[in-house]
């Protein structure tokens, strides 16, 4: 196996893009990573695009065929993948595995949603659809009612409360406000949406719990990553960031089959897997994107991955530890809370964003000093799979 | 009123009850189950309102939970409430089958969990 590094990374601003097709978002962000990577006019040797609605919402399929024609990268090998919420991670594990193994030297990967372009009752239908068919489709379930239930049973075992999960939504939203590419650019206050008799209005329940502001906005975008073997990155004009872990894993896709509901094993597996691979520790991590759908699943996904013992994240998030200049910084990026939840983005997003701080390239109010190793969770269906990745800035 | 139209399996091997279906055995792999039915009244061990439905449904708010069976099946489903006020997580509901959504104008029957005081 090789060690394979990102040498070029695209993204372009989340939120409502009217104006853009799926197509011309995942368009955009290809060719921002192919100028980032230096390529110019070369060719890559394959294209994997992380999408998951093209089917249901745009009617079009084969989408990577279609992109690979549109940027003139052809004969480039391409294919979609479609792996829920979980997309675009899992189509940067297929681009790492096809450089790792030596096949292709150079590949892009491209994750993109466009979600907008139907009402919020389809979009809702849209991401339910990854729910079971049979015994939970049919009863009007969504994300966030599933995100609601795991709520309701993480709240009575380890007394996460309502002020815990709204230190977590200002965090995020300070962050995107300072982000170009978030989605949501405005910062709130705790007593807007948590102390004063106003908080009712402006943040009502989306699924108790939950309110409002504990959830992601549904966004468009898309992000891209550029892949190359490090000896080549080497010798490239940037900071290489190698992809120094990786980790996938899986859990039933019913949350009543778990034995214990509030366990998100896959995290905790996918997680370990890519520690294990990069020979790291949590402890060595300096800057981390987790999957922010709702505020909980920082929490969650915060302990689950070795950050904090179970039932301190959330003590942890209050106390200011994974803000910028924290213990460990999470989501200084704005996280899916305000950067957005584009589905087949977020898993690449997660990725550029830490190629961007560990390349040391971002503002001064935005980038964690001197951060030489990050750390990505991208969370599929609702927890049943899971894709962790571990990158590391190397010396040229 | 209608009977409980789910099947559970029950492992041969271990025993563990599974649903829905699986091909094998999530403990022991087996691939021989017992058909059983859900037995008694249920437990409710979580909730939540949905406020924001999917397409589909033409109502303000929806209330759904999982619960389990006396025998040990544990399911979704909706839950007979007007709201989360009076729900308590491990408080008794009783399983009915009800009508849960309506498509192209014909009832899908599913489980509603009314809480028993
Ligand atoms: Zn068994």
């Amino acid at each position: 196996m090789r060690d394979v590094a990102i040498i070029g990374v695209g993204m372009i601003p989340f939120g409502r893009r009217d104006e853009d097709s799926l197509m011309d978002l995942l368009a955009y962000a290809s060719l921002k990573a192919l100028d980032d990577a230096g390529l110019g006019d070369k060719s890559v040797n394959a294209v994997y695009v992380g999408n998951m609605g093209g089917g249901i919402i745009q009617h079009q399929t084969a989408i990577a065929s279609s992109l690979v024609d549109r940027l003139s990268l052809l004969p480039a090998a391409a294919e979609t993948v479609e792996n829920g919420p979980a997309s675009g991670g899992s189509a940067v594990k297929n681009g790492l595995l096809a450089v790792a193994s030596g096949y292709y030297d150079y590949v892009l990967v491209v994750g993109g949603e466009k979600m907008r372009e139907v009402t919020g009752w389809k979009a809702t239908d849209f991401v339910s659809t990854m729910t079971h068919p049979e015994v939970e489709y049919p009863y009007g379930v969504t994300l966030p009612g599933m995100a609601g239930m795991f709520t309701r049973l993480y709240m009575e075992k380890y007394g996460v409360t309502r002020e815990h999960l709204t230190a977590v939504a200002i965090k995020n939203q300070d962050m995107g406000a300072l982000n170009p590419y978030a989605h949501v650019e405005m910062s709130i206050s705790r007593e807007g949406i948590l102390d004063s008799p106003h908080s009712v209005v402006n943040n009502p329940p989306v699924a108790d719990p939950l309110h409002l502001y504990d959830a992601c906005p549904v966004s468009d975008g898309a992000a891209a990553v550029i892949l190359c073997p490090l000896e080549i990155a080497k010798k490239t004009g940037k900071p290489p960031v190698l992809i120094a872990g990786f980790g996938q894993a899986t859990d039933t896709h019913t949350l009543q089959e778990r034995d214990d509901p509030t366990d998100l094993k896959a995290v905790s597996l996918a997680a370990k897997q890519a520690f294990e691979m990069a020979k790291l520790k949590p402890a060595d991590i300096h800057v981390a994107e987790l999957h922010d759908a709702f505020t909980i699943l920082e929490i969650a996904e915060s302990e689950h991955v070795g950050f904090f013992k179970k039932g301190e994240g959330a003590i942890a998030a209050l106390a200011g530890k994974t803000k910028l200049g924290g213990q460990i910084p999470i989501n200084v990026s704005g996280g899916l809370k305000a950067r957005g939840h584009p589905v087949g983005a977020t898993g690449v997003a997660q990725v550029v964003e830490i190629t961007f701080q560990l390349r040391h390239e971002l503002p001064k109010n935005r980038q964690v000093k001197g951060a030489e190793n990050g750390l990505t969770v991208n969370f599929g269906g609702f927890g049943n799979n899971v894709l962790a990745f571990v990158l590391r800035r190397v010396q040229q | 009123m209608m009977s409980i139209n789910i099947v559970a399996y029950k492992c041969k091997k271990c025993g563990r009850v599974h649903f829905p279906f699986h091909d094998r055995c999530l403990a022991c792999k087996s691939r021989e189950f017992e058909e059983i039915a859900p037995k008694g009244n249920a437990k409710l061990l979580t909730y939540t309102t949905i406020f924001n439905l999917p397409w589909g449904f033409d109502q303000r708010f929806l209330i759904i939970g999982i619960a389990e069976f006396e025998n040990g099946v544990k399911a979704m489903g909706q839950v007979d409430a007007q709201s989360v006020e009076g729900l308590k997580l491990g408080m008794k509901v009783r399983p009915n089958w009800a009508s849960v959504r309506q498509q192209h104008g014909e009832d899908i029957y599913g489980l509603k969990f009314e809480p028993i005081e």
